[in-house]
């Protein structure tokens, strides 16, 4: 039975908006909805180049709207999490007045009866104006601009720049091996798979050999040693950034595991400062106890489940040039 | 080779900053495609097709750019194409903008690629959002520690790596960082990241595009004939290997080996360091220097440090290695390996200004991605037999 | 300059198991993809020249996430490599033009995805205009609607026709129970949708000689292109197709009549508009395989297209057509024909 784990990627992006699309937004502040002249056309939104040729366009704004008319439309029945209106609205291309091409929008129509070709619109704005696509909350049926909540005035300055913020959900698989990897670790086993064509063994839950692309099931099996010698081993200053953990320089080590070519990468040091790491340090594995288990594990991280890292056991270091090389 | 010559006949980039706050993306990329036109002496009109390159689309929470970007870059109309190969990227994107060229189906093409990762944060997209990320530098720097150990380089290698690309990135009008008091103590004294490299010696976050015009031999003849020399492509090649398995080598992988001989043999290029006269190397940390002359058969093994300590990779040297500045200079991660193969190409164009190599006539450049995986490399000279 | 050579064939593909929900990871559904295509075929990783992936981090959920799908390749030695951030059917396209070359001789190229990975409906938005779009969540059912209805105002589609092609598609289904079915974005009702699929497929390219030694009856290129259009689909025509038009042109469509289309048509009236862009007849089979109506694998599907296609070349048919599609309202479009040979 396959388990599954999720995980949400998150973050705030900042975006730049260049001298066309920061003049709009600015204009959203106040109230205004600008398109750009191309030729005899005048496009909202507007663009920075003919969208035909590429060609740049001249900074030649015109305003356009308040009011407009619905040109196409379509029934958003149940709203994600990203669209404008949390009840049942339209998504339509609204040709606002002067303009020549349609913006896509939200129309609260209230009902799938409530919007139509050619039926005019005009802007919800937001009283407090981010200079974003979404200081018009949506469109309403009628001629008139509606202002939602306290009017909060124009952008104090030229609005340069926009917020984005994304998060996704992704569900993917753990594979059978990584699975494996980490009950055995339970049982304090650090379990390895060794390729049938090539001999090459691969720990960590890693269920295939890349050398010769097969998969390694469980008739793969072997148990490893949990005693190693450090090859290498990395420093990293820690740099901040949304969803980092790290505040401390922190030391991720390579295993070469006694009598066997398997390498535990990235692995975690116990008790061992980063000053004192050394290439051909003995250590032997740490288990966690049950309190302290964790999902990581596979690929790159030299964790998995019980297995918690590496700690120095006191025997002589081994003295040999090629340990360095062994990171893989 | 068979194939058809090929050549560059325009080159452009932007001003690359640590955030081009002043514009769109589409005018970054935009900023960047119409230098290289204006360098070509063409317009959107006279491009065929399209090809784009860019690091993961998480550094600007952007899917697939190329869709957003179609009418940006004139390519209504025409193919679009979009390589995504890690840090090689931007050679890729070459090598695959010259391949529309070469296989007949396509006469002139204009190769971009970008990087706007300002808007996001490159360690987080590295580490896909999940704390405790290694960093750009923490995946090699075990590959370093096994450089120093086997070749017995001395410790301050890297350091004049950093002070020499630093310097040359003075004399390069769009390089981001511009440090004009740089030092080997400014270095030494500059805090660790990934133990040894410092942060002086590591690359920076930068925003920026690159483009290159590339068109088939009737077009490279006829820039010739306008006193425009262009680059003639002498060979190319993208090699992969996988990222770990016992017997990977750290400091001289396969895959990078196997890439020189690629473009070497088609090249004609028999004794690298005396054929040719410059290199762009994809060197975002410095002692990548060292480690990528040895694998790209610049240097003996284990012999690549000395070049460095002699002064042989300076811009005044036998072998100037980055006279751009390199990555350590402007990194738009997706950008930079379009950047090594258009200064590269500007080098045998006599075309790079100030930081020209005099009298280059084959140059190489090269980019390497993911955990020193993926790579891309191109030969340029200034005439298509340039060893007759 | 010389035009391309039509002497390089498809001789070969298979595709993963395609189903709703994969517990099988990306990497481990192309290393079978791939042993499938091959096998058959005599040959070994280790025969092949040239590798050019498809796949897409977004859908995946990880930046670099063709990193890991390089194990399902067997790349040691290290081979000749690329990646495309598209369909499999633009890394076909890619590994057609370095084939060209001519100095190597077998390519696999590959298309990967697992989409039930993550909502679409909060992926795709991230692909639209960032500044105007993608910020209303605009996601690809609602520009999918919109663009039926331009369809179905043009004459090209109704609701009983995008019905009809459903059921044709599935294999099940009848139409008028169908058409009683709610609007899930009107005028678009679920049968009008693709489904969500996990997949990958592996093809196999080789150039004359070596694609005549290998194969009885190789499925020969003799034309392949791919163009765009403007992004906001606010400023395009959405009752034609003129890229797909461009690409068909440009690859020699009209230089003789196809048997068999396989067109990507994730919704019901793309493919009647598709169909009638490229001026396809009742005499044209169209999407006997089901097409993206019945299993869309993203990032494979325009792959499995031309796999269909090679499928009808592979046993006698003299002529098909495969094509692909990328971003919202058909903004890419290529198009591949491929021919057998007396």
């Amino acid at each position: 039975m396959t388990r599954f784990i999720e995980s949400t990627i998150t973050f705030p992006y900042k975006r730049s908006l260049g001298p066309v699309v920061g003049a709009f937004m600015t204009a959203l502040t106040e109230k205004q909805i600008l398109g750009i002249r191309s030729g005899d056309a005048v496009l909202v939104p507007p663009m920075e180049w003919d969208p035909s040729t590429g060609a740049e366009l001249a900074h030649e704004f015109v305003e356009v709207g308040p009011a407009g008319t619905v040109e196409s439309w379509t029934w958003v029945t149940t709203p994600s999490e990203q669209h404008p209106l949390d009840h049942p609205f339209a998504f339509a291309l609204v040709r606002l007045d002067g303009a020549t091409t349609p913006l896509l929008h939200a129309v609260d129509a209230g009902t799938p009866g409530g919007v139509s070709e050619g039926m005019r619109v005009a802007p919800r704005w937001r009283g407090t104006r981010a200079g974003r696509i979404d200081d018009i909350i949506c469109f309403v049926p009628g001629e008139v601009p509606e202002t939602e909540g306290e009017d909060t005035g124009g952008a104090a300055e030229p609005v340069t720049r926009m917020d984005y913020l994304a998060s996704i959900t992704y569900r993917n698989p753990v594979p059978e091996a990584a699975d494996r990897a980490t009950e055995a670790s339970r049982e304090h086993r650090l379990l390895g798979l060794r390729c049938p064509a090539c001999g090459r063994v691969y720990a960590g839950g890693r269920g295939l050999c890349p050398v010769d692309a097969i998969e390694l099931g469980p008739e793969c099996e072997v148990d490893l040693p949990h005693k190693g010698t450090i090859t290498n081993f990395a420093i990293v200053t820690p740099v901040q950034y949304p969803g980092q953990t790290e505040t401390e320089p922190f030391v991720r080590a390579f295993v070469l595991l006694d009598d066997t070519d398997v390498i535990i990468p990235y692995s975690a040091v116990i008790e061992l400062p980063a000053d004192q790491i050394r290439v051909g340090q003995r250590v032997d594995a740490v288990w966690a106890s049950p309190a302290e288990e964790t999902e990581e594990g596979g690929g790159m991280g030299g964790s998995w489940g019980s297995l918690l890292g590496w700690i120095p056991n006191g025997e002589p270091d081994l003295d040999d040039p090629d340990l360095v090389n062994r990171i893989f | 080779m068979s194939t058809p010559p090929v050549a560059v006949v325009g080159v452009g980039q932007t001003h690359h900053k640590s955030r081009r706050l002043d514009v769109s993306f589409g005018g970054l990329v935009r900023e960047a495609v119409f230098r290289a036109l204006d360098d070509a002496q063409m317009t959107l009109a006279d491009i065929d097709a399209v090809v784009l390159g860019k690091a993961p689309d998480l550094f600007e929470g952007v899917m697939k750019p190329e869709l957003y970007l179609s009418d940006a870059l004139g390519a209504v109309g025409k193919p679009m194409f979009r390589v995504h190969t890690a840090g090689s990227v931007g050679g890729t994107t070459a090598i695959v903008a010259a391949s529309h060229v070469q296989a007949g189906k396509h006469r002139t093409v204009l190769a971009v690629a970008f990087e706007k990762q300002s808007e996001g944060n490159a360690q987080f997209a590295l580490g896909s959002g999940k704390g405790a990320s290694l960093g750009a530098g923490g995946a090699f720097a075990p590959f370093i520690r096994a450089y120093i150990q086997r070749s017995g380089a001395p410790e301050h290698i890297g350091w004049k790596v950093a002070v020499k690309d630093r310097l040359n990135a003075l004399k390069n009008p769009y390089a981001h960082l511009k440090i004009e008091d740089i030092s080997i103590e400014k270095v030494k004294a500059s805090p660790m990241m990934w133990e040894p490299t410092r942060f002086l010696e590591s690359c920076p976050s930068s925003d920026g595009a690159c483009a290159v015009v590339i068109t088939d031999e009737a077009g490279g003849n006829a820039a010739a004939a306008d006193g425009r020399p262009p680059a003639w492509i002498l060979g190319s090649s993208s090699r992969s290997e996988p990222p770990s398995f016992p017997g990977r080598d750290p400091v001289r992988p396969m895959a990078a080996l196997q890439c020189a001989a690629d473009v070497y043999s088609a090249a004609g290029i028999t004794d690298p360091r005396r054929q040719i006269d410059t290199a762009e190397l994809y060197v975002p940390f410095s002692w990548l220097e060292p480690i990528w002359l040895e694998a790209f058969g610049l240097a003996e093994e284990g012999e690549g440090w000395k070049m460095v300590d002699d002064g042989t990779t300076e811009l005044g040297g036998a072998l100037p290695v980055n006279a751009s500045g390199g990555v350590l200079s402007s990194n738009p991660i997706g950008a930079s390996g379009l950047l090594r193969f258009a200064e590269a190409a500007n080098q045998v164009r006599g075309a790079a200004g100030e930081h020209q190599v005099d009298g280059a006539k084959v140059a190489i450049g090269m980019a390497y991605g993911a955990n020193n995986q993926y790579f891309s490399t191109w030969a340029v000279g200034s005439s298509l037999h340039p060893f007759d | 300059m010389s035009a391309p050579s039509t002497d390089i064939a498809v001789i070969g593909w298979a595709q993963s198991q395609m189903v709703r929900h994969t517990d099988k990871s990306e990497t481990q559904l192309l290393m079978s993809a791939i042993t499938d295509a091959i096998t058959p075929l005599g040959l070994q990783r280790a025969d092949i020249d040239f590798t050019c992936l498809g796949s897409c981090d977004y859908i995946t959920g990880q930046a670099f996430s063709f990193v890991s799908n390089l194990d399902a390749i067997g790349a040691w030695p290290p081979k000749r490599d690329s990646h495309v951030e598209m369909d499999g059917a633009w890394a076909l396209y890619e590994a057609w033009l370095r084939l060209q070359e001519g100095d190597i001789e077998i390519a696999v190229v590959t298309g990967s995805g697992r989409s039930s990975t993550g909502d679409p409906a909060l992926i795709y938005p991230m692909e639209m205009d960032p500044y105007f779009l993608a910020p209303l969540g605009a996601d690809p059912l609602t520009f999918a609607a919109l663009q039926a209805r331009a369809v179905i105002a043009s004459g090209i589609a109704d609701e009983r026709r995008m019905a009809e092609v459903a059921v044709r598609a599935r294999g099940t289904g009848n139409v008028e129970s169908l058409l009683a079915e709610e609007f899930i974005r009107q005028p678009l009702r679920r049968h009008d949708v693709p489904p969500i699929t996990d997949g990958a497929a592996a093809m196999v390219l080789a150039t004359g000689d070596r694609a005549r030694q290998l194969v009885e009856r190789p499925a020969y290129i003799t034309g392949f292109d791919h163009r765009t259009e403007c992004h906001n689909p606010s400023f395009r025509a959405l009752d034609d197709s003129p890229s797909t038009r461009i690409a068909a042109e440009a690859a020699g469509l009209a230089a003789a009549p196809v048997e068999v289309a396989e067109l990507q048509a994730a919704f019901t009236h793309e493919e009647l508009l598709l169909r009638s862009v490229l001026g396809l007849g009742d005499d044209v089979t169209v999407n006997a395989s089901g097409g993206a109506l019945k299993e869309n694998p993203i990032m494979a599907s325009g792959l499995c297209r031309v796999g269909y296609a090679a499928d009808h070349i592979f046993g006698g048919g003299n002529r098909a057509l495969a094509h692909s599609t990328s971003g919202p309202c058909l903004q890419q479009n290529l198009v591949c024909i491929l021919e057998g040979r007396s």
